[in-house]
């Protein structure tokens, strides 16, 4: 396969583009799409080549999902803009009590195919409400699909099949990395929901993370390389369904567990990881599995504070340490 | 609710070890059934269920019990039970560990493994990563001989990694000395069976360590004509009953032990104590372990009341009937391997006894007299004394009274 260099956001681009190509049933709703082609440029140009399939809508996140909802109970493929993911929270009936249970309670005779997308993550100083990483709250929220990917081959792939996915999707896409640039392959190809991939091959210690940290730990793996210790990364890229396999292949190999995610520790999507491992992988263990995430605080405004706040490359490192006993 | 108590099973004894307990909390068990195996220095012995009922163990496996001190309980049903387990919560579980660790200090002290404990051990649990563990089961390490470097002394992969390279060396003596486990290590060699070192078992493997390693064994071998020996056994001869050897023989050992006080002696501390009494041990074999029952007062006796203390004592050792009483307190111990065409060996003494006459066959044997060779019947006799408290020379003529006894019975009466 040939590949290029492109970023997140062209990625994205590119995948949508394709996808609403292949599928006139798939549009765009949300807020400021065609003025701006969405808030960090990820739709520019797409609202002239598809008119009337990128649809600006007024400043309503209940009103927004709510017609996402419908459109995918008739039928279409609609990918809802969240602008920012912290916005959930005016949605939330719609999403938590009818996109994520409707198929349920209809006794599958409806279905949702709908993507929610939205950008989330801290490190631009976009203050408490505008930099949260909301995962768990869907994870924790039964008919859910939650997309986390990283860099932007996995960002194409995978939106591409959540856009195909007769199930809703939340398609979280980290604020920072929009700009990331990565090989993408030219021609077209799928990621499957609910694989990882092995991002840096290890055999003392498995870091497994998703999203922007994977960046980070992929730069204290490199840091620790200098001390004899061969690091692991493993990008989830789903948080639901889980690929546990996977996990469990990398556990057994290096015996060592690092969990490191952006969102707040506490009720954070690791603990769910460390006490799966600890379940089914007791006997593989050399040390407790070790987490790494935010500070239990709303994320500051002020950029030096927000640093603070965040994992940091340094704090990886001296994970990986401890995990190791060095 | 039935109490479950150490029953007393002989005069003497006054506690007993928790060996194991065959049930778990919550079982149930019937009336009979072994419920518990304890063991006194002596003997082992199952403790039967004395009602049909659900067994609470309260005491943990390892400890020493005063005899009739209650260690578990029998619930007549499950209501019983949980009010039971209420009011008297059990301690087995912790207790697995010590009996464990005191297994460990068990092993004698001259052992290079018990010098130098490892810093978890003094800790009691031993921490180890559950890697560690699984690997440490899965080769057969013992995690007690390994130092852990993790975390606050806790055994991790790389240990067990170095101590598999160490393995050749360290690990197969341990299990060698804890299992009698073949060599692992050797492709040439497999295991039938390992067969764990307990009860009996481990007493016997203790006490001859222990007086090997404690005591300054010499033996010193002679024999003397049986002629004598064979007469008298045969006047003693009545109703086709025949008078054994031995009982002939515990009684002039008795006799003899008479005339040489120093013999029938103990350290008990710093001094040497000499027993007013003679209780002589006859070595026997029984469910394939040594088993010692003592006849008391040989030297008072008749030789035909201790025929038939010795015919009492074997049957009893046939039936598992022995009590600790029958094996406790002996002074002296006979041994006799002649029925396996043994001349002379070198036995064992039984601390705290501090001597131990191995007898062997009865055999004709060319001898010189006046100048001619004549066969005639000889005795082998060996005496292994503690050399600390014996010296050689009373040593020497404690066997050449036994051998002038035997030699000429009449002797006894002097």
């Amino acid at each position: 396969m040939s590949e290029r260099e492109i970023s997140c956001s062209s990625a994205l681009a590119e995948a949508m583009a394709e996808e609403m190509e292949r599928d006139e049933t798939v549009f765009v709703i949300g807020e400021d799409l065609t003025a701006h082609g969405g808030i960090f440029g990820q739709f520019i140009g797409l609202s002239e080549t598809y008119p009337g399939r990128i649809i600006d809508a007024p400043i309503s996140e209940t009103c927004i999902v709510g017609s996402g909802v419908g459109a995918a109970l008739t039928g279409m493929r609609p990918i809802v803009d969240m602008h920012f993911a912290d916005f959930v929270t005016t949605g939330m009936d719609e999403i938590a009590n009818q996109m994520a249970k409707i198929r349920y309670m209809f006794g599958g005779q409806a279905k949702i195919p709908m993507v929610l997308w939205a950008p989330d993550g801290a490190g631009l100083s976009a203050a408490a409400q505008h930099s949260q990483s909301l995962e768990s709250w869907f994870v924790h929220t039964p008919g859910l699909k939650v997309v986390v990917p990283s860099e932007p081959a996995d960002v194409k792939g995978l939106i591409k099949t959540a856009i195909r996915d007769d199930d809703p999707v939340i398609f979280f896409q980290h604020k920072r990395l929009f700009a990331q640039t990565g090989p993408v392959p030219e021609e077209e190809y799928l990621i499957p929901i609910g694989s990882a991939a092995v991002k840096r091959e290890g055999s003392d210690i498995t870091i497994l993370t998703y999203s922007r940290m994977t960046y980070m730990c992929l730069e204290a793996a490199d840091q620790v390389a200098g001390a004899g210790i061969n690091a692991e990364v493993v990008d989830l890229r789903t948080l639901k369904p889980l690929d546990f396999d996977l996990i469990s292949e990398s556990v057994k190999k290096t015996n060592n567990v690092l969990i490191v995610h952006e969102a707040c520790l506490t009720g954070g999507f690791g603990a769910e990881i460390a006490a799966k491992i600890g379940e089914e992988l007791f006997d593989h263990l050399d040390a407790p599995v070790t987490r790494i995430g935010a500070k239990d605080v709303p994320i500051p405004f002020s950029p030096v504070m927000e640093e603070f706040v965040l994992p940091q490359v340094s704090d990886i490192v001296e994970g990986i340490k401890k995990v190791l006993n060095r | 609710m039935i109490e479950i108590i150490i029953p007393k099973l002989g005069l003497t004894m006054e506690s007993a070890k928790l060996v194991s307990w065959e049930f778990a909390s919550g079982d149930k068990v019937k009336e009979d059934e072994t419920v518990l195996v304890i063991e006194t220095d002596k003997v082992s012995f199952d403790v039967p269920a004395p009602a049909d009922g659900i067994i609470h163990p309260v005491a943990p496996v390892g400890t020493d019990c005063a005899v009739e001190e209650t260690v578990g309980y029998l619930a007549k049903d499950q209501e019983e039970y949980e009010q039971t387990i209420k009011e008297h919560p059990s301690a087995v579980s912790e207790g697995a560990e010590k009996a464990e660790m005191s297994v460990s200090e068990a092993v004698p002290p001259e052992d290079p493994q018990d010098q130098a404990p490892t810093p978890v051990m003094t800790e009691g649990r031993i921490k180890a990563s559950p890697l560690a563990r699984s690997m440490a089961a899965k080769h057969d390490l013992d995690l007690r001989a390994i130092t852990g470097s993790g975390p606050a002394g806790r055994i991790v992969k790389t240990d067990i990694l170095r101590a598999l390279k160490e393995k050749p060396v360290v690990a197969d003596r341990v299990s060698e000395i804890t299992s009698g486990a073949a060599d692992k290590a050797s492709p040439n060699k497999t295991a039938i069976e390992d067969i764990p070192i307990k009860g009996v078992r481990r007493i016997i493997f203790d006490n001859m360590y222990e007086s090997l390693s404690r005591t300054a064994q010499l033996t010193v071998h002679t024999d003397a004509c049986a002629e004598a020996l064979m007469g008298l056994r045969k006047r003693l001869k009545r109703d086709d009953h025949k008078i054994s050897y031995n009982a002939i023989l515990t009684k002039i050992t008795a006799m003899a032990l008479r005339l040489h006080p120093n013999i029938n002696t103990s350290v008990e501390g710093d001094s040497i104590r000499l027993w007013k009494q003679v209780h002589i041990g006859l070595a026997m074999e029984a469910n394939d372990a040594l088993i010692v029952p003592v006849v008391r007062n040989p030297d008072l006796k008749t030789i035909r009341e201790i025929d038939h203390d010795i015919t009492e004592l074997i049957s009893k050792t046939r039936d598992n009937r022995l009590s600790p009483d029958d094996l406790a307190n002996g002074t002296f111990t006979i041994t006799n391997l002649g029925f396996a065409d043994i001349d002379h060996f070198t036995p064992i003494i039984r601390p705290p006894e501090s001597a131990i006459l191995g007898v062997g066959r009865i055999i004709k044997k060319p001898v010189i007299k006046n100048d001619q060779v004549v066969p005639e019947a000889r005795i082998g006799l060996s005496l292994t004394f503690d050399h600390r408290i014996i010296d050689g020379a009373p040593g020497a003529r404690f066997l050449k009274t036994i051998k002038d006894m035997i030699e000429d019975p009449l002797l006894m009466i002097s």
